[in-house]
Formats: C-alpha cells, structure tokens, sequence
C-alpha cells in the first residue's frame, strides 16, 4: 500500500509539472510547421482566384470585396493553431476521463481509513491537474473573427460552466471533508456536500464529452 | 434625315440585342458539400455563390464563385475545423469556370469545368446538368463529384477513420440574362 501511494505521489507530482509546462509548451506551438504555404507545380499562382485567359472573367467583377476575395497567412495561421490546441484538448479531456473515474472509485465514504483517503486525494489531484491542463487548450484556442457559436458546442460550452465550477469547489470541499476526517470528526457543514459536487461536475463532464461525439 | 434616324435605330437594335445575349447573372444558388464518415454524414450549405456569363463568338464562358467559409454545417466548430482543413485563411475562394456553346439546348447537358480550392486546379469533365427555363430565369443542378484529395485536402479523420475521399456537391442555380434582369 506504501509502495502503491508513493507511486501515486509521483504520478501526481509528474502531472502538476506537466500542467505547469503547459504554457511553454503551447507558445512554443503558436506556429504551427504547416503554416506557410507550400507551392507545388499544380498549385495557382496567388491565394485569390483571378481572371483567367479561358474565361475573360475575373473575380474582381463578381462584387466580392477584397478582404474576401484576398487570404493572409496570419488568418490561416489562427486556423492551424485553433485546430491544433483543440485537437489536445480533445485527447488531454479524453484521458482524464480515467483519473475522474479512479476519484470516483476510490471515493472513501464516512468510514474511511487515512490511506484510502490518501489514495482518493492522489487521485482527485491528478484528475483536477489534468482538467486544468484540458482547459487550458481550450480557453486559449484562438478564434477567428466574427464567429459565432452554434449546434453542440453550445452544449459542451454550457456544460463546461457547471464542471469547470466543479472542478473548483469539489476539492475544496474534498480537503475540508479530509481536515474533518483527520481530526477525527464526522465531516459536517458544506463539505459534507463534497460528494454531491463531485457527482454533478463527473455527470456534467460527461454530458460535455457526449455533446461533441453523438450527433443529434 | 430618315436615313439617318433609321441607321442610328438600327445600331441601337443591333446594341441591345448584342447586350440580351451577351451576359448571365447568377440570381440565387444553394451548393450542399455533402462528407460521408463510417459514424458521421455531414453536409454544409452555401447561398453566397456569385456569378457572371460572358457570350461571346458564339461561347458562353461562366465563372461563379463563393468564399468557403459561407458554408454552414449547423456546427460552428465542424465549419471552423472545414475551413482549416482546406486552408480557407490562405485560399477563401472556391471558383468554377467553364465554357458552353451559346444555343444550348435541352432539359440536360454535360460541362467541363475547371475547379480552383485550396490554392489547387482540377478539371472535372462531363459534369451532367439539369436544366429547366422559367420565363426568363434559367434553373441549373448538378453535382460535382469533388475529390478531396484532387485538392490535396488532408482528410479529417475520426477515431483514427478518415472521411470518404468522394465529397459531392450538389448545385442549384438560377440564372438570368442581365438585360431581362433589368427590366
């Protein structure tokens, strides 16, 4: 049991120094290696389509104005780098399904002994350092312009409100909740709610995942 | 006098009848990409074509084209994920060209037509149209059977599954002469 929480100590301590590297390692990602394009025989000469010699027609006298009609590379470059730190929200939000579950199952109840309740700590603060790593990604995606949400993302957005709350409280009710039990005290007050937190942000957080896989 | 008056009628004639025959206007449009996955069928719309017919030496040459982020799959998040998958920062603009025979005729005809996306060309040739006469509206539908890869479009894939090469997008278009337009 001694050998399984000092491995635990580690894995937790490796996910917080994860977590804390994430901004460096997010910045140095700001440009994705695909960002600049790559010309190939085959590929037209200027990002807008312009006359051509069979047609005699050219975009110009269509009405676009030339903010559409004309693509940069930064606006492509906010594109990658979007589609880039969602892709590891994705699988970081994935992954700590596994932590969350643990937490869960390792939920001590009333008669508890310190190192289960240990374990159960361990646990929630791997899964707590992995959300925050998790939302990271997907607060600091850029966004281009003008875009407004609309289908499931407005689900996964609504939902995220109620589990990213969670997330806060249910630890600091869960250390409360531990100091009591510590003391050799029936937890009581506002941590006794510990539990119920921690089933709505588990059940929101799911919800979360669902409304971006099933289509409706 | 009257000969003058009939020459100067005759050149105006002659000018609006050359004017009736020599442009096309798109008036409306409804393209639908349609991307088949194992788990997914997704399609996304566009009403924002725009486009113009030239007839000229007995050709009709047309170039109609829409920006790429004007299609609307109902997901603001899939149309964001489309619109980087297929470069639309770098290369906003889908535009189709073709020529046709100017007396064109009859409910069905095929067109070659030169297709350029993400930064790339590809020449789709007999494409089969529809076509149906309103007065003097002419409806149009087709459906091109896009290639992702004839664009060098990296698939998105899912659960390690990437979508279907084959992308169609269906056309409906209605034209108008640009004289009957203005009237």
């Amino acid at each position: 049991m001694k050998a399984t929480l000092t491995m635990l100590k580690n894995i937790t301590a490796f996910t917080m120094a994860v977590v804390l590297s994430i901004p460096s390692i997010a910045a140095a990602q700001s440009t994705p290696p695909n960002a600049a394009p790559t010309a190939t025989p085959s590929a037209a000469p200027s990002s807008a389509p312009s006359g051509d010699a069979s047609t005699g027609i050219s975009l110009d006298e269509l009405g676009f104005g030339k903010d559409q009609e004309q693509g940069n590379a930064e606006d492509q470059a906010i594109l990658d780098k979007r589609s880039h730190m969602l892709k590891i929200h994705q699988i970081l939000g994935l992954i700590n399904t596994g932590p969350m579950l643990a937490t869960l199952y390792t939920a001590p109840g009333g008669k508890s002994n310190a190192r289960a309740r240990d374990l159960h700590a361990y646990m929630g603060i791997t899964t707590v350092s992995l959300y925050a790593a998790t939302a990271y990604f997907a607060i600091r995606a850029p966004k281009p312009k003008g875009t407004k949400d609309k289908g499931p993302i407005r689900v996964h957005k609504a939902l995220a409100w109620v589990h990213g709350i969670g997330m806060i409280v249910t630890p600091i009710l869960g250390t409360m909740a531990l100091n009591q039990r510590n003391n050799n005290e029936q937890v009581h007050g506002i941590a006794s709610a510990h539990g119920a937190f921690a089933a709505i942000t588990a059940l929101s957080y799911g919800g979360a995942i669902l409304s971006v896989s099933i289509k409706f | 006098m009257k000969n003058i008056l009939f020459g100067a009628m005759i050149v105006v004639l002659g000018a609006v009848a050359e004017g009736r025959a020599a442009e096309w206007i798109l008036e409306g449009s409804t393209l639908t990409y349609h991307v088949s996955h194992t788990l997914h069928e997704t399609e996304g719309i566009s009403h924002a074509a725009k486009g113009k017919g030239v007839c000229k030496d007995k050709k009709c040459d047309f170039l109609v084209a829409v920006p790429v982020k004007s299609f609307d799959s109902g997901d603001s998040n899939r149309d964001l994920h489309m619109m980087q998958v297929t470069k639309a920062g770098e290369f906003p603009m889908i535009a189709v060209r073709s020529s046709v025979p100017e007396t064109l005729d009859g409910a069905s005809f095929t067109v070659d037509m030169e297709i350029q996306f993400v930064g790339q060309k590809a020449l789709y040739k007999q494409v089969k149209f529809a076509r149906s006469d309103d007065g003097p509206a002419t409806h149009l539908s087709a459906t091109i059977p896009l290639i992702l890869t004839d664009f060098k479009i990296e698939r998105p894939s899912l659960l390690g599954m990437p979508v279907k090469d084959l992308a169609p997008v269906r056309i409906e278009m209605t034209w108008r002469r640009k004289d009957a337009a203005a009237k």
